[in-house]
């Protein structure tokens, strides 16, 4: 009875004013079996933080595509002969008229591509409903509100909220409809190498924050004043679990001890030998570093006795309205190498195919330029990564990169043609969430008919 | 503080009956009534509001004075302004990694050791909200940041729209948000203007993303939305208007590195680069074609100005960085009636909407209610450590340009326009059940709560003027802040006389049963031939309890 509360509570908290209200099946096993998981999975959010300009992440490279493309992003347009051509299986093109390229700097993701292990889901971003132009400018549909504006986008990508006021993620309500299933956990579901966020946050489960290389430990003045030491640390213990009056104190409070707590289990996880094992190499990026430590907190999951994790990590400095030339090249190589790497590891570890990895990001940019850069947009392309996953193709449908058409509401602001809801429900179907389930992980997922895109083995 | 108020009536009545006896003989004089008394716990609660952490020195000048006049003495005395100092600094080797730990040094110094500590604090509060950070772009911007933190500081007391304007044109805002080399249309190469900017400037600077009553609160359409405040035609109509300005004095308008002098002169128009068209504004204010950029931007943010959230969007963000987390509409509405009329009929008066925001009653609520006061942002709380214990340097220098990574935070150093926390934030938990916020706990993470819990630890057990330090001890330099216990150690034997002391200096006598309870309890545990371990503890258990952390 406690998973229907769950559940109905669950609802309630997401319930958007303009969606349907979710069918009524109350109670629905995981799909992992009763009551408990057989295996491990992880989802990896990699958080682009400023709107990646993807429309030169991944490029068309068809005659009358590339032509429309470049046309639109003049100094912008990487060069044709630059991309690095690959076929997806359903287009797969001929050799040397292959129908899409990769930015010059991905080399890795696109090996990782062509070997099956990468998909795009392309032209995809926040939508409450299937939203045509027209729809748009009558205003006919309900649509995201604040569009183009960085934290709100942000916000409708970690949340799914629509229009509702929901303060919940879509990977803190996955946490808390699989909390009861996997009881043993010695870490939180949700951890997080990159801060506080949305995306995590939930009503019954609490993420879990640490740095790019693991948890800071609590210290307990030096070892050569042991008896002082459990002093020390007595009181300080008994001060953070005592009673207090403010919300504020009570807050703080709470946020110590679970520092206190988890920290110290997380650092004894990545001193185990399978963690200390890992010897793929990473980059020493912001990234790559996060990804790093990740790989050694999976390759312990079974002294954590984890069964199911998210993992949040993530970089910045992709609002690239200046200098997008210059900037752009660093950035999305950082991308691609903390990847690869990050691939390469899993299947050091032999996880390759529990571990999906992919992107999210607050907008694409306009296809238009500012002189050099581009400003917030609507639609882009995200990328998904890992053994599970029906790699080597695009998913959605990827848009004639044309200022003015039927999909730019201006400037070249690209309309999604698949919601941000699609992609994720396709990513927590994965996870282990039921399909009657999906709607509270994705509450506008009810509004669109695809409800999974496929790119995720079953 | 009902004592207070209770007093205050008492005088009051008293002058009236005074004066009504007066009647029929000769004139009474009535003289102003005194200044209602203030307690140190009081004169605690207001400084940790007003400055940069409370001492009980300057906690006794408030007694003293009372807090209306403190105030006022505050807004009179001169600038701690941090460009006076980088105009000393040596010109080589030309370092602008120096130069950032350089400008970090003078924040420091002038939170320490500056006498005009409410302007400090309102400059510091201004610049989480009009954002400027060395991560990013300016990085190589030293004195752009130097003295855009200046301009926060002159306009602190100042008026509103002249902050927004020296904002809008001072070459740190113009390289953060990309104004600066803004350029009209070029419609045959599908290039418009910047959108960044003008964006930022109404999301965050100014009105906000939605209209506001005056308490703060939405106003809501008739399907009980929100109304957004502008749309895409309104960015890209101050898109516009922010043309054409780019770096003064240099010779090139895409210039990339401009003279020293450029990053601290306000931007330059180059009337060729200005867009000549008419411009959609807010409530359908459309400029007409061919005025100047310098009219342009006048007229858009006498436009933005004129808006009616700025008074609430301005006044409750100023009360969430002094004073309270979530401050009831009454009191926004309170201060933002100050923001729109300061009672000689000014709009935008910022000295006068401090002293509202200072003096309102809810900012010490008789009764205090469990969602009263906030979070002490983590920067705050050591400043007022180093405050109460002396900190200083062997050097005299504080360049510590690496305190955000212990504490989430440090002078322009935000990792983004959104600012350390958004004012938004609300922790899962009790806090979003009941539809409250704490913005600064989106920065009291597990990982920066054990590092700040961690750098308290180094601070005070170690880098302190009363620890034995040997010679080989790399960790402290002429640089180190080191704070100094002394009197603390001296009465070290007498664990009441300690905790007391402690508690006078860090809680101005506030300490709870509890907290005096575990510090005592522990240090009576340990040998009394270790004054120095001893005072340790106490201020270290102090300063990470959640009692010191909770601004009241």
């Amino acid at each position: 009875m406690k998973t229907i509360d769950r559940r109905q509570f669950l609802r309630q908290s997401v319930a958007a004013a303009a969606i349907a209200a979710t069918p009524g099946a109350a109670y629905t096993q995981m799909a992992g079996g009763s009551g408990a998981f057989d295996d491990y999975r992880a989802l990896v959010c990699v958080f682009l933080h400023g709107g990646n300009d993807s429309f030169n992440m991944l490029v068309p490279r068809s005659t009358a595509e590339y032509n429309a493309y470049a046309t639109s992003r003049q100094n912008l347009a990487i060069p044709r002969d630059d991309l690095l051509p690959i076929n997806p299986l359903s287009q797969p093109g001929t050799p040397g008229n292959e129908p899409f390229g990769l930015h010059p700097t991905m080399g890795g993701l696109q090996a990782l591509f062509q070997s099956g292990q990468v998909a795009f889901v392309s032209n995809v971003g926040p939508l409450i409903e299937p939203t045509s132009l027209d729809q748009y400018r009558n205003k006919s549909v309900l649509l995201p509100p604040q569009l183009f504006s960085h934290n709100d986008q942000q916000d409708q990508w970690a949340s799914l909220k629509g229009r509702s006021t929901s303060k919940t993620g879509w990977a803190g309500r996955m946490a808390d409809l699989i909390r009861a299933e996997v009881p043993n956990q010695q870490m939180a579901i949700n951890a997080s190498l990159h801060g506080s966020n949305l995306f995590q946050s939930a009503e019954q489960t609490f993420p879990y924050v640490m740095g790019a290389g693991g948890p800071q430990e609590f210290q307990w003045l030096g070892w050569w004043l042991q008896d002082q030491q459990i002093r020390h640390r007595a009181a300080f213990e008994a001060i953070v679990d005592a009673r207090y009056d403010s919300i504020y104190e009570r807050g703080f409070a709470e946020i110590q001890r679970r520092a206190i707590d988890a920290a110290a289990t997380v650092t004894a996880a990545m001193a185990t030998p399978e963690a200390q094992a890992v010897t793929t190499p990473f980059p020493r990026t912001e990234l790559g570093t996060q990804l790093n430590t990740v790989a050694r907190i999976i390759a312990a999951r079974n002294y954590l006795q984890m069964q199911r994790q998210v993992f949040f990590v993530g970089m910045g400095g992709f609002d690239t309205h200046d200098d997008q030339e210059t900037v752009q090249p660093r950035l999305l190589m950082d991308i691609n190498d903390a990847l690869a790497a990050f691939h390469a590891a899993t299947v050091e570890v032999g996880v390759a195919s529990s571990v999906t990895t992919f992107t999210q990001s607050d907008f694409g940019r306009t296809l238009t330029s500012n002189g050099d850069g581009t400003d917030h947009a609507w639609a882009g392309n995200q990328l998904v990564l890992g053994g599970a996953v029906n790699g080597r193709d695009i998913y959605g449908s990827y848009p004639v990169l044309e200022i003015g058409s039927a999909e730019d509401v201006g400037g070249g602001r690209m309309i999604p043609s698949t919601s941000a809801d699609q992609f994720a429900a396709t990513l927590a179907k994965w996870f282990g969430v039921a399909d009657s389930d999906l709607e509270i992980v994705a509450p506008s997922l009810t509004n669109f008919a695809q409800r999974d895109l496929g790119f995720m083995i079953a | 503080m009902n004592r207070r108020i209770a007093l205050f009536a008492t005088l009051a009545l008293g002058l009236t009956a005074c004066g009504g006896g007066g009647a029929g003989s000769s004139p009474v004089v009535v003289p102003p009534p005194p200044p209602p008394p203030v307690t140190k716990a009081e004169a605690f609660q207001f400084l940790n509001q007003a400055s940069f952490g409370a001492t009980e020195a300057e906690a006794d000048r408030v007694m003293s004075m009372g807090i209306d006049a403190w105030i006022d003495e505050q807004m009179r005395l001169p600038m701690s302004l941090q460009m006076p100092h980088m105009r000393t600094l040596p010109k080589q080797p030309f370092s602008m990694f120096q130069l950032q730990k350089d400008r970090v040094d003078i924040f420091f110094r002038n939170a320490l050791h500056g006498s005009d500590v409410l302007r400090q604090r309102v400059a510091f509060a201004l610049s989480e909200i009009m954002v400027t950070s060395d991560k990013g772009a300016l990085v190589d911007f030293p004195y752009s940041l130097a003295d855009y933190y200046d301009v926060l500081t002159r306009h602190a007391f100042g008026n509103y729209r002249d902050l927004i304007e020296e904002v809008t044109l001072h070459p740190a805002m113009g390289v953060y948000l990309s104004m600066l080399g803004n350029e009209k249309p070029d419609p045959a190469n599908n290039i418009r203007p910047d959108e960044n900017y003008a964006r930022e400037l109404m999301q965050l600077f100014s009105i906000g993303l939605v209209e506001l009553n005056l308490d703060g609160t939405a106003r809501l359409d008739a399907q009980n939305q929100p109304i957004p405040t502008y749309d895409q035609s309104v960015i890209e109509g101050f898109a516009h208007v922010f043309t054409g300005w780019t770096y003064a004095g240099v010779g090139d308008f895409h210039a990339q590195w401009p003279p020293e002098a450029s990053q601290y002169t306000p931007m330059q128009l180059w009337s060729q680069y200005h867009d000549n068209g008419t411009k959609t504004l807010l409530h359908g204010v459309v400029l007409p074609a061919g005025q100047t950029g310098a009219q342009d931007l006048d007229a858009a943010l006498d436009n933005i100005f004129q808006h009616a959230n700025v008074g609430p969007f301005i006044s409750r963000a100023l009360i969430q960085r002094l004073v309270t987390s979530n401050p009831s509409p009454d009191y926004v509405s309170r201060v933002a009636t100050v923001f729109n009329d300061n009672g000689s009929g000014v709009k935008g008066d910022l000295g006068a909407v401090v002293k509202a925001i200072l003096t309102d009653a809810e900012a010490r609520p008789a009764v205090v209610s469990d969602t009263d006061g906030k979070i002490k942002e983590p920067l705050l709380r050591i400043l007022q450590l180093w405050r109460a214990y002396d900190a200083r340097s062997d050097g005299g220098r504080y360049p510590i340009d690496y305190l955000w990574v212990f504490f989430g935070q440090g002078p322009l150093q935000a990792p983004h326009v959104f600012n350390f926390f958004a004012p938004t934030f609300s922790p899962p938990g009790e806090f979003r059940s009941r539809g409250l916020v704490a913005p600064e706990l989106e920065i009291a993470t597990e990982y920066l709560n054990s590092f700040s819990s961690n750098f308290m630890l180094w601070q005070i057990f170690y880098w302190t003027w009363n620890a034995e330090r040997p010679s080989d001890n790399n960790d402290i330099t002429d640089d180190t802040i080191l704070i100094d216990y002394a009197e603390e150690m001296a009465i070290a034997g007498d664990v009441d006389a300690l905790i007391d002391r402690v508690d006078g200096k860090l809680l101005g006598g506030t300490m709870s049963g509890m907290l005096r309870q575990q510090i005592s309890t522990m240090v009576s545990q340990m040998p009394a031939d270790q004054p120095q371990l001893r005072a340790a503890e106490v201020i270290y258990l102090v300063v990470t309890s959640p009692e010191f952390v909770y601004q009241r």
